[in-house]
């Protein structure tokens, strides 16, 4: 278990050191002179030296890099230009959001869809499964910025339930902070839950028809005993799978949503970075939000191997 | 061979809006590019079926454009995806555990690790928004997509008989990959064609929505909603029509990839056979 | 102790079981023996009530009093697993890949709510060390994966027997399995019959298993009993026509006549073959695994040379090496006189063709059978202008018609499909063809007419044999010549009558003694 972690991790430590690398050469090297870019066309040459300067351009590229990484593993992701403060100060402020936002979302889209796939896969072929089918099939192609724009009418606009948008911040408490939260996560969750119980019943459906419930069955296990104690867990494989990947749909969609909710998260800092031409940003959250889907893709495989045993061992 | 229904119903809804999309080339009932600010925010009319916007453009005609857009943008992407995705899957499996499957199948994590939102987001930080930064985006993402589809069932294929019986006749690993594996995951790489175009659909009106994907004045689905998105209060409507097309081809499409998948996945002709 | 009464099941329009009746005696073996598509398995399956949900099932499942066919899902429960056990064919996939195996066999006990969790995991143990997997070399903690297809077929018969049921239902237990752990299975099932005084409904296609276990015997055939008897009566009585057909084609010895001794085609000299260990990480490897090691031998033009092993013993691997298919890593392989290897000319390369076992794996569902049968054609500088002629040609030498070529794969049934292999092989006119396994797969009665087929082409076209099999009869049948193959190694190698007759080797010994026969004496009768 230990060395499949650790083979795991080494391999997911390469892929970052990869990523980095290619962040690094889209945002740096390919448009020339950063400094340039971000000043813009009518910047004057003293003023984009000034920058090249206070940007730590004017070393070889292997020096930037090594500095730009050595940066980013010490916590000093470098100074936002248009802020004038640490980009880490900034990120801090935003994770505040953007993470519960992605979490909230994770929880809803799971607790839902676990339960609806169940009930689709165990009365396979029935009125309850066909709807359930239906509604995901719908779900799925429900663009998630728009399904929220219809909550903001219904549920902001129309009923006054909620507030069309905005944060208040966790300092006003748990509770307003989780309630300005909600209809985004739900318009990020809906899409995601639909596609995850669709998974959850094909993955049910899949297991219940292998040889070994057919030997449950025959141990005296009703077909409910069968699945709950021998179809779930094995069903459960490919879900985790489709959980890790849903969860970097969820970062990037929280971006999307970020924006129609005015939420201040990431999304809202990424986009203003691009605005602003603030490469200084870009390049800190992208690799971020990278550095974030490899984390969970890691979580994943270890939670695979505490799934499934045969993946303890190398064959 | 019984045609499920679904299939069906999805060819029809996808192409009702890829003829529509054509037609938009030869005619629209008004023309988007005309700012008309007399006929501004009208009422659906005789004359406006689906009314107008704040600058008194058709919504109906700005909907057929968009249609062609984002239907140009998926099917762009799509191809990025099946040319170059493809061919590497088929060659890591043909090398199954080699050096080439293992860098391939690792340079797949890595695509993975860059959702396409990401990668739409790196493009324009340096080049600028446009449709064409959508397209590389999304259609970056499909690669790794295509190429693990085609592996996997390659995979599946390279442990049978006749594959080995290809090999006794003196046949190589490209002509292999080409006669034989090929033509038999073909049905797999439709199905999934299909899905990733209706996910290509899905990312081009997210981008085009948050401002990186299709630039004004080229109508698309996502900038109408994010214009209407402003308008939320006063004009609902124009939130309403080009969320309802994307949810419609969307679903037709993936109504499609579903029924294709029902009708070739050898599990349910097993009883026929 | 449990009576089956005119039992009839439909599934839609089709009927798979008619009137079907016996009776299964107390503390006695009961076999149902038939080919695919007998509808044995689904009997089996009737009487656990585990027929499919879209079945219709008229006739009685008598236990007790009770008929089975009338009770209700609950009252199924209590009984399967508790005075009805089963176990199945497929050993491999018949476990939960994610639970151990102490906690699977426990299963069976506190599902019937028997006894308290400590009980029945040391209950378990016991009934685990009862089929041979003692804790201390087999552990509860065990995981199905850890365990080779022999162990978890007896983790599964503890399962079934937890609760020390009446009856045990084998479907095809051993049919999974090499002859030698068929043996030490059957023995155990056999053990557990006498010990217990439990009943055991055996499912099986292998008349010379049932002649070894079984006390009374029901022969099925599309649905139907169509001969019940005990054991040693049936056998020599062979009343229906169908029992006889069966025994006949069990025993089948093709009509060959060993050609006079040639010129060596083939000669192997010290061939070793290695798999690379696992890939782990980007440039790490686990150490190789030796599956042939020095393996030397010739074979002559028009001879018949048999080469048996069991599951895992190189036999596959050295095939794929003559074959030319993965490159040796010691020793070395010389046909028709030419080292065979990168630079073995494809002209040469087609006088070696091969049979795979699979008939449903081994063609292209989506070309014709023209293309497919021509396809060894691609050996040829250029391909031959009368194709289509020796398509039929062939096609015809296998027994089946020309029309054939137009069609695709999935027409053919699987004996059809066997001879369009052997087509397919023999295109190129070679002389020498591996039949790797190649009559496993089928029916007894249709394995009958492909060994003489196989046996006529040898004779018309002189060609040789590598025959490549674990059915140690089969392989008596029909080749000169015999190899046994073990761990990578030849153990044996001689005239086939001698090695059969006076085995030297403890291994060949041990696989003959295993492969279950129907006793000599009772085949007389069916001359008569």
């Amino acid at each position: 278990m230990l060395r499949f972690a650790l083979t795991r991790a080494l391999s997911l430590a390469l892929s970052l050191v990869v990523a980095s690398v290619v962040i690094f050469a889209v945002i740096e090297v390919i448009p020339g002179d950063p400094a340039a870019y971000m000043l813009g066309m009518n910047a004057s040459p003293e003023a984009v030296e000034a920058l090249r300067d206070q940007l730590g351009l004017n070393g070889s590229i292997p020096e930037r890099y090594i500095s730009w990484m050595g940066g980013m593993l010490t916590g000093d992701f470098g100074t936002s230009y248009t802020y004038k403060v640490p980009v880490s100060e900034l990120v801090a402020q935003r994770l505040n959001v953007s993470v519960p936002l992605a979490l909230y979302a994770l929880v809803l889209s799971t607790i839902i869809a676990i339960p609806v796939g169940l009930i689709a896969a165990s009365t396979r072929g029935s009125v309850a499964d066909y709807g359930i089918m239906g509604a995901t099939q719908l779900g799925i192609a429900v663009p998630n910025f728009w399904f929220a724009m219809i909550l903001v009418f219904i549920f902001a606009v129309t009923l006054r339930w909620f507030n069309a948008g905005g944060f208040p911040g966790w300092d006003a408490g748990l509770w307003p902070g989780l309630k300005a939260l909600t209809l985004p996560a739900v318009a990020l969750a809906l899409p995601q839950a639909s596609i995850l119980a669709r998974v959850m019943r094909s993955a049910l459906i899949e297991t219940l028809g292998q040889d070994y419930i057919r030997t449950a069955r025959a141990k005296g296990l009703s077909r409910g005993q069968a699945t709950t104690r021998h179809a779930l867990r094995n069903a459960l494989i490919p879900v985790l799978t489709i959980i890790g990947l849903q969860f970097s749909f969820l970062l990037a969609g929280a971006i999307i949503i970020e924006n129609v909710f005015y939420l201040p998260g990431l999304g809202r800092l990424i986009f203003q970075g691009i605005t602003q031409r603030d490469l200084v940003v870009v390049e800190s959250l992208v690799m971020l939000l990278v550095f974030a889907v490899i984390l969970v893709t890691f979580l994943v495989d270890i939670a695979y191997a505490a799934v499934d045993p045969r993946l303890r061992k190398p064959r | 061979m019984k045609v499920p229904a679904t299939l069906i119903f999805g060819v029809i809804l996808s192409a009702f809006f890829v003829l529509v999309a054509l037609l938009s080339f030869v005619w629209t009932p008004h023309d988007v590019a005309a700012l008309n600010i007399a006929d501004k925010m009208q009422a659906p009319s005789a004359t406006y079926w689906l009314g107008t916007d704040h600058f008194g453009r058709d919504t109906l005609s700005m909907l057929m454009v968009g249609a062609r857009t984002s239907i140009a943008v998926a099917i762009v992407a799509v191809g990025i995806g099946i040319v170059i995705g493809v061919p590497l899957g088929l060659a890591a499996a043909a090398n199954r555990g080699s050096l080439i499957d293992e860098i391939i199948m690792r340079g797949n994590d890595l695509v993975f690790a860059f959702p396409s939102l990401v990668i739409a987001i790196l493009i324009t930080a340096v080049f600028g928004p446009s449709a064409v930064n959508a397209i590389l985006a999304i259609g970056i993402f499909n690669i790794p997509v295509f190429a693990r589809v085609t592996r996997g069932g390659a995979l599946s294929l390279w442990t049978l008989d006749y594959i080995l019986a290809a090999r006794v006749a003196g046949k190589g690993r490209l002509r292999i990959s080409a006669e034989h594996i090929l033509p038999n995951i073909l049905n797999l790489l439709i199905v999934q064609g299909t899905i990733q175009f209706s996910l290509g659909i899905l990312a081009e009106a997210a981008l085009s929505y948050i401002g990186l994907g299709a630039q004004p004045p080229t109508p698309s689905w996502g900038r109408m909603l994010s214009e209407a998105q402003t308008m939320i209060y006063t004009a609902p409507r124009l939130a309403l029509w080009p969320g309802l097309a994307i949810v419609a081809m969307v679903l037709g499409l993936n109504l499609m990839g579903d029924g294709l998948r029902d009708l070739t996945d050898p599990r349910l002709r097993r009883g026929r056979a | 102790m449990i009576r089956v009464e005119d039992l009839s099941l439909t599934i839609g329009e089709a009927s798979i079981l008619r009137h079907v009746s016996f009776d299964i005696a107390p503390g006695k073996v009961t076999a149902l023996v038939g080919e695919s598509g007998s509808g044995k398995s689904m009997t089996a399956f009737t009487v656990m009530g585990l027929q499919p949900r879209s079945a219709e099932v008229t006739g009685r499942v008598m236990l007790d009093d009770r008929n089975l066919l009338d009770a209700g899902e609950k009252q199924l429960n209590r009984i399967r697993g508790n005075r009805i056990g089963m176990i199945f064919q497929e050993p491999m996939t018949a476990l939960n890949p994610v639970k151990t195996i102490g906690d699977q066999v426990a299963e069976t006990l506190l599902i019937h709510g028997k006894t308290s969790r400590a009980e029945a995991h040391r209950i378990a143990a016991e009934k685990l060390t009862r089929v041979g997997l003692p804790p201390d070399r087999f552990p509860l903690s065990r995981f199905p994966h850890e365990l080779s297809g022999g162990q978890r077929q007896r983790v599964a018969i503890a399962m079934a027997i937890a609760l020390s049921p009446e009856l045990l239902i084998a479907d095809e237990p051993t049919t999974a399995l090499d002859v030698t752990t068929q043996a030490q299975i059957l023995d155990l099932l056999n053990e557990l019959v006498d010990e217990s005084g439990m009943s055991l409904l055996l499912i099986t296609h292998d008349l010379a298993v049932v002649a070894g276990m079984a006390d009374q015997v029901a022969v099925m055939k599309e649905g139907e009993i169509v001969e019940a008897d005990a054991t040693e009566p049936l056998f020599r009585g062979m009343r229906h026509d169908y029992t006889k057909r069966l025994f006949a084609a069990t025993s089948h010895q093709p009509q060959r006549s060993p050609l006079p001794p040639d010129d060596v085609i083939l000669d192997l000299a010290g061939v070793v073959c290695e798999y690379p260990g696992r890939r782990r990480g980007l440039f790490g490897r686990s150490d190789p695994f030796r599956a042939v090691n020095e393996v030397s031998f010739k074979l002559h033009a028009g001879e018949s040379l048999g080469l048996v092993g069991e599951s895992g013993c190189g036999k596959s691997t050295l095939t794929r090496a003559i074959l030319g298919l993965d490159p040796v890593q010691g020793g070395t392989i010389d046909a028709f006189g030419k080292r065979i290897g990168p630079d073995f000319p494809n002209a040469l390369r087609s006088g070696i063709q091969v049979v795979f076992q699979d008939p449903y794996a081994s063609f292209n569902p989506r070309w014709r059978v023209e293309r497919l049968v021509a396809e060894p054609f691609h050996l040829m500088p250029t391909p031959p202008a009368d194709r289509r002629e020796r398509v039929a040609e062939v096609l015809r030498d296998v027994g089946l018609p020309a029309d054939a070529m137009g069609r695709y794969i999935h027409e053919f049934s699987g004996g059809q499909r066997q001879r369009i292999a052997i087509a397919r092989a023999l295109i190129t006119r070679p002389e020498l063809i591996v039949l790797d396994e190649a009559v496993s797969a089928l029916d007894v009665s249709i394995r009958a007419q492909i060994l003489d087929l196989i046996a006529r082409l040898q004779a018309e076209h002189r060609l040789a044999y590598i025959f490549i099999s674990h059915d140690l009869s089969v392989v008596r049948a029909v080749t000169d010549r015999v190899m046994v193959m073990k761990a990578g190694e030849i153990v044996e190698a001689g005239e086939t009558q001698t090695v059969f007759n006076a085995p030297r080797h403890p291994y060949t010994r041990q696989l003959i003694a295993a492969t279950p026969r129907i006793p000599e004496d009772w085949q007389e009768a069916k001359h008569a």
